[in-house]
């Protein structure tokens, strides 16, 4: 696993993916900064929050390349004829791309730094915002991997991460939008409209259960719960078992 | 030693290995011969673990390739049909990376990683860029992957493909020199390249063993339809009838003719019991023709596949 985490880790840092992800990151978490300087009020926390949501960019730029190169190229050949285990090769590239994500990240812990040497003030809900951050992270990393070992084009699988992130950030406003519509829709069709207002609301509820922004939103008040945490992490597995599947239908495909 | 069991490999509704069931023995060069699409390289790929068969066993030093595959890959030394090389890594980064998968430990490597690009003659290059690299340095640089882990057996499904004639000979050399200590299995569709290399021969024709053979069986059997070619000048016709009436010439024709010269093709009959050549020497001397190449053709594939399943 160290080997694959090793190699995979520093070719981010031998094309421009590595260089690329973290000027982007620096620049967006600085002009942030910078604006919130101005305005003599610092928030790490929302800063973190506002960080967020360009995993939607930053996240298919780190993966993409993942798993597709490997297949494009047939280089997957030497994970498959040595002894390693495809649980190796997933482990390792997974963490490669997390670590990547925690070296832009510490642009923030810098700001906390400079936040606090001038009297500002750092609190637990700016470490739970980081700590969300990362476990965020971790899902959309994942979702990343699964999009990489579905296609050997890395196009093709940074718009499917972008698009599978893109759904999980508008689960919210689908739920609501859900909602409405389903119960109109339900006392058109002569349901009692408390029965229908309560079907909808119940379905609203089941899709936001989903949205792990709403499950960790407590976070960055200093309301920590191991909850909304293993939530992502039972996802992140989640897809990270279904990339594994990916890599090993192939090698058993009769087609 | 590699047993192979009754392996079937589907794709879809094709088979593209059916029941192929051979054993390589421990320090044999074993060569692969078949056209393209005999199911060379999807054998070779499910012996090294990268495919899986629909059905049927592979095991390396008894160890079932699905059942204990890293014990089984540990032994194997594998250079696909496409060397898999990272093109942004330098050719010592790569090797280095090799040397972790295959849990090379860390006191060996040096040592190991030296001789290997000594022997493949790569340590002049171990700086520069994979993806900079010619093709030919490209397949060293593969073979040298191949080589890290000291592993007994090496599977090289066409080494020499794409190389210019200095470097295939010196990819042969290499295969000579490697098979002192290592079981070898080399696939290939040229079959002079078999023949200079390998103890065995397994023919495959159509996903199935069509011969099982070794060099000299292998050439014994052939030698039953042995051709030339010869280069005379002169009148082809008269050649071409004295040539007839010699004893033991099944067939003779005019391949190719320009002006005075004429490229006749020998067909020798299978039963003959004396060398055709001297009389064929001397029969055209006596006329008068001068004979400017004289020259025994291979045999193809297609012919060998004729002379084996026919």
């Amino acid at each position: 696993m160290t080997a694959i985490f090793k190699r995979e880790f520093l070719s981010f840092f031998r094309n421009p993916v590595g260089y690329v992800v973290i000027a982007l990151f620096s620049f967006i978490s600085g002009v942030y900064f910078v604006n919130m300087l101005m305005n003599i009020s610092v928030d790490i926390s929302l800063e973190i929050i506002s960080l967020r949501s360009f995993f939607i960019i930053i996240v298919p730029i780190v993966t993409m390349g993942l798993f597709s190169e490997d297949r494009k190229k047939g280089t997957e050949v030497l994970y498959y004829t040595n002894p390693i285990t495809m649980f190796d090769v997933v482990a390792g590239k997974f963490l490669a791309a997390m670590s990547l994500i925690f070296v832009m990240f510490i642009n923030v812990f810098i700001h906390m730094i400079v936040t606090k040497a001038f009297g500002g003030v750092v609190g637990a809900g700016d470490f739970g915002a980081a700590i969300v951050f990362f476990f965020l992270a971790a899902l959309f990393v994942a979702i990343g991997c699964f999009a990489s070992a579905l296609t050997d084009s890395q196009i093709i699988s940074a718009l499917l991460c972008f698009l599978f992130i893109l759904v999980i950030q508008m689960l919210s406003t689908f739920a609501s939008f859900l909602n409405s519509s389903v119960s109109s829709v339900l006392i058109l069709m002569n349901v009692d409209s408390e029965k229908a207002n309560a079907f909808g609301s119940g379905l609203a509820d089941v899709i936001s259960w989903l949205d792990p922004f709403v499950k960790t939103q407590r976070f960055r008040f200093g309301v920590f719960g191991v909850a909304p945490l293993f939530f992502c992490l039972s996802m992140a597995v989640f897809f990270l078992y279904l990339t594994f599947r990916m890599l090993e239908k192939k090698r058993w495909s009769q087609r | 030693m590699i047993e192979i069991n009754n392996l079937v490999k589907h794709y879809g509704t094709k088979k593209a290995v059916n029941d192929i069931s051979f054993t390589v023995n421990d320090g044999e060069v074993l060569g692969f011969l078949g056209p393209n699409g005999a199911g060379k390289t999807t054998t070779m790929n499910i012996i090294t673990g990268y495919l899986s068969s629909t059905s049927g066993t592979v095991k390396v030093n008894g160890h079932d390739i699905l059942e204990e595959p890293e014990l089984a890959k540990k032994d194997i030394g594998y250079l696909p049909e496409q060397p898999p090389l990272y093109n942004d890594m330098t050719v010592i980064e790569f090797l280095n990376f090799m040397c972790d998968l295959k849990k090379v430990r860390k006191a060996d490597r040096k040592p190991m990683l030296s001789e290997i690009m000594d022997m493949v003659k790569i340590s002049s290059v171990s700086d520069r860029l994979i993806g900079n690299l010619s093709k030919g340095y490209k397949q060293r640089v593969g073979i040298a992957q191949a080589l890290i882990g000291d592993p007994k057996i090496l599977i090289l499904d066409e080494p020499t493909v794409g190389l210019d004639p200095g470097q295939v000979i010196e990819i042969r050399k290499l295969v000579k020199s490697l098979s002192k200590n290592h079981s070898i299995v080399i696939s290939s569709h040229i079959l002079s390249e078999i023949q200079a290399v390998c103890d065995r021969v397994v023919i495959l024709n159509h996903g199935k063993v069509a011969a099982i053979d070794t060099i000299p069986d292998l050439s014994r059997r052939l030698s039953g339809t042995s051709k030339f070619l010869l280069t005379v000048r002169g009148d082809g016709d008269d050649i071409v009838s004295k040539i007839k009436m010699l004893t033991s010439i099944q067939d003779v024709s005019i391949r190719r003719s320009e002006g005075e010269y004429y490229e006749i093709e020998i067909l020798v009959s299978n039963s003959a019991k004396t060398d055709p050549r001297e009389a064929i020497f001397f029969a055209l001397a006596k006329a008068g023709y001068p004979m400017l190449e004289f020259r025994s053709l291979d045999p193809t594939l297609e012919e060998i596949f004729l002379s084996i399943t026919g």
